[in-house]
């Protein structure tokens, strides 16, 4: 089984690492589908719930097929057409951020400047490969330039939380997002065309750790950590969702360029970056007196919560990409 | 064609900047005469209630647009016929008030201020205070001859004649677009074309966050999430005054916003 898959050429391999995840999709949907037939409609609260829960999983389903589509076409299409999807997704995550935190006429110019020239300008700069400008190029050069925009819009109130505000916007939404498609774009000697494994690698690790993290925090519950910005953050659930996303990246060892020691350190750290992200984005939702950045869609913005769904991933890439780049001297 | 082509590509810019979302709450989206009323803050309230109707309802939907704005340039005349279908209403310039009180305001939507009172609402112009002839005739003629009173001057005269066409239509009882966060009081032509088409439905909206996405004096739009909340429709009482059916139907819409 191993050789066969070692002799098919990295395209087919990708191919059937995408037959794999339809597969198992369709196999999920359909069983919820089979359960969604079972049930009886009721008045019963218990059933309310239960029709609630069924919806919410349906609209994780749906999210989970779009992201694969969206892997798949930017894929098959090849490495520019990824980098626009993921450029679109981060604009989609950033209005949906921008919506929610309520922003004064004089921020006006600063964030056109944000929508149609830093979002594009740092994705066409990971797409040309310009590595050592895109990891720079907002921390650096956005930073001290959005605040001069703002501050040239005379409007002195709360001038530092609104340029704190939208800075963590494009933080997360444009370089963490940005730093995704970059992964497709590394060279590693012997691994060419297989950017898409290291992407699969990251996300899949990183959904692991969350899936288990939430799971467990359900199912022991402990005492939350930090109460007042999640009641589901715990301490023992944090360190085996960890551990057992570390111990998936090392089980993955043959999709990626690295020894299996490589692998678990790459996916722990991937791991801990994303679940501590995600806590940080848990708290900015805490402060805007929001349980989701959608509210399962149907807050008054119309905000779809991709944001919650990306908000791991968007702390992750950035931290693995760059010790990925460091330990290897790519 | 050139219309047609216009619209699709204002509808994707339109939702790819506020994803222009509709929710229902107290009545389905369905293909009967109403009178949409909303808060007014943007020039693109207007495009936004247009781009979060269903399809079907956006072509019998005409949106009530400022003649002065929306025909300055060619190309907005061209877009607010050709595409939107829009009723262009007249807001002349009127002198400066010498009361602030919009109450006894007797015009319609995107207005300002009021033309001079006419002749048909006589009547109903006096100050905002208690009535001073409590029998007046306001309730009393049937809505057709309401409508034939109405002189072809009235800035209610073109709506009118699209609401007698069978077309629905959008309005912003405010009169002018507002900047606090509560609308501000609505002015009576809804109360008049209430009276005048018993059978049009009225439908309360609250829009959502327009105004961030380009404020007065912006030309660059920015992408944010909006929203147009449509609420239970409401219902001219028989007897009821203008001033009580007018907050009545400004709480209405009010009521939208934490929905």
């Amino acid at each position: 089984m191993n050789n066969f898959l070692r002799n098919l050429t990295a395209t087919q391999q990708i191919g059937a690492l995408f037959l794999v995840v339809f597969g198992i999709l369709s196999i999920v949907t359909v069983w919820a589908f089979v359960r969604n037939l079972r049930e009886q409609p009721s008045d019963t609260p218990e059933a309310e719930a239960s029709a609630l829960e069924a919806k919410r999983f349906w609209g994780l389903l749906q999210t989970s097929w779009a992201m694969a589509t969206v892997f798949w076409v930017g894929w098959a299409l090849g490495e520019t057409v990824a980098t626009v999807l993921f450029a679109i997704v981060g604009f989609f995550a950033l209005r949906e951020f921008i919506t929610l935190s309520p922003t004064r006429r004089g921020d006006h110019r600063s964030l056109v400047l944000a929508f149609f020239v830093v979002l594009p300008l740092q994705f066409w700069i990971v797409g040309s490969k310009h590595f050592d400008l895109f990891t720079v190029f907002i921390p650096v050069y956005v930073f001290l330039a959005l605040p001069v925009v703002s501050a040239l819009a005379n409007d002195p109130q709360r001038f530092l939380e609104r340029n704190a505000k939208l800075q963590w916007g494009i933080m997360v939404c444009v370089y963490g997002m940005s730093h995704v498609p970059a992964l497709l774009l590394l060279d590693f000697p012997g691994y060419r065309d297989k950017g898409a494994f290291l992407v699969f690698f990251l996300v899949f690790v990183v959904q692991t750790c969350m899936v288990v993290q939430h799971l467990l925090g359900r199912r022991f519950p402990h005492h939350p950590v930090a109460p007042q910005v999640s009641q589901s953050f715990q301490w023992p659930s944090w360190l085996a969702g960890v551990g057992v996303g570390g111990l998936v990246g090392a089980l993955l060892t043959f999709i990626t360029p690295f020894k299996p020691g490589q692998a678990l350190g790459m996916a722990l750290l991937a791991c801990v970056a994303g679940s501590l992200g995600h806590l940080v984005m848990k708290a900015l939702k805490r402060d805007r007196g929001i349980t989701s950045w959608g509210m399962q869609g149907m807050s008054v913005t119309g905000a779809g919560g991709l944001l919650d769904r990306v908000d791991a991933l968007c702390f992750a890439a950035p931290v693995f990409f760059h010790s990925v780049r460091w330990y290897f001297g790519l | 064609m050139l219309a047609k082509l216009m619209s699709f590509l204002l509808l994707g810019i339109v939702r790819f900047l506020t994803g222009s979302q509709a929710r229902w709450y107290g009545c389905p989206p369905k293909a009967e005469q109403r009178i949409y009323f909303a808060n007014h803050q943007s020039h693109a309230d207007m495009v936004l209630i247009w781009a979060a109707l269903p399809e079907e309802l956006r072509s019998i939907t005409r949106p009530i647009a400022a003649k002065d704005y929306w025909t300055k340039t060619p190309f907005r005349q061209w877009i607010t016929t050709a595409v939107f279908n829009a009723v262009y209403v007249d807001r002349q310039a009127t002198p400066a008030r010498p009361t602030t009180t919009t109450t006894t305001n007797t015009t319609v939507a995107t207005e300002p201020a009021g033309a001079p009172a006419a002749p048909a609402d006589a009547d109903t112009a006096t100050a905002g205070g208690p009535d001073p002839s409590p029998k007046t005739p306001t309730r009393a003629p049937s809505p057709e001859a309401l409508r034939a009173a109405l002189p072809a001057s009235d800035p209610l005269a073109p709506l009118v004649r699209a609401l007698e066409s069978g077309d629905s239509i959008v309005i912003f009882p405010e009169g002018t677009r507002g900047h606090a966060d509560e609308p501000q009081p609505f002015k009576s032509g809804l109360f008049k074309l209430a009276q005048m088409f018993p059978q049009v439905v009225l439908v309360p909206a609250w829009i959502n966050n327009v105004q961030r996405v380009m404020p007065k004096g912006e030309v660059v739009p920015v992408p944010i999430l909006c929203s147009v909340t449509f609420g239970t429709p409401i219902v001219l009482e028989a007897g009821e005054e203008r001033r009580p059916f007018l907050d009545r139907a400004r709480d209405a819409v009010i009521a939208l916003r934490d929905v």
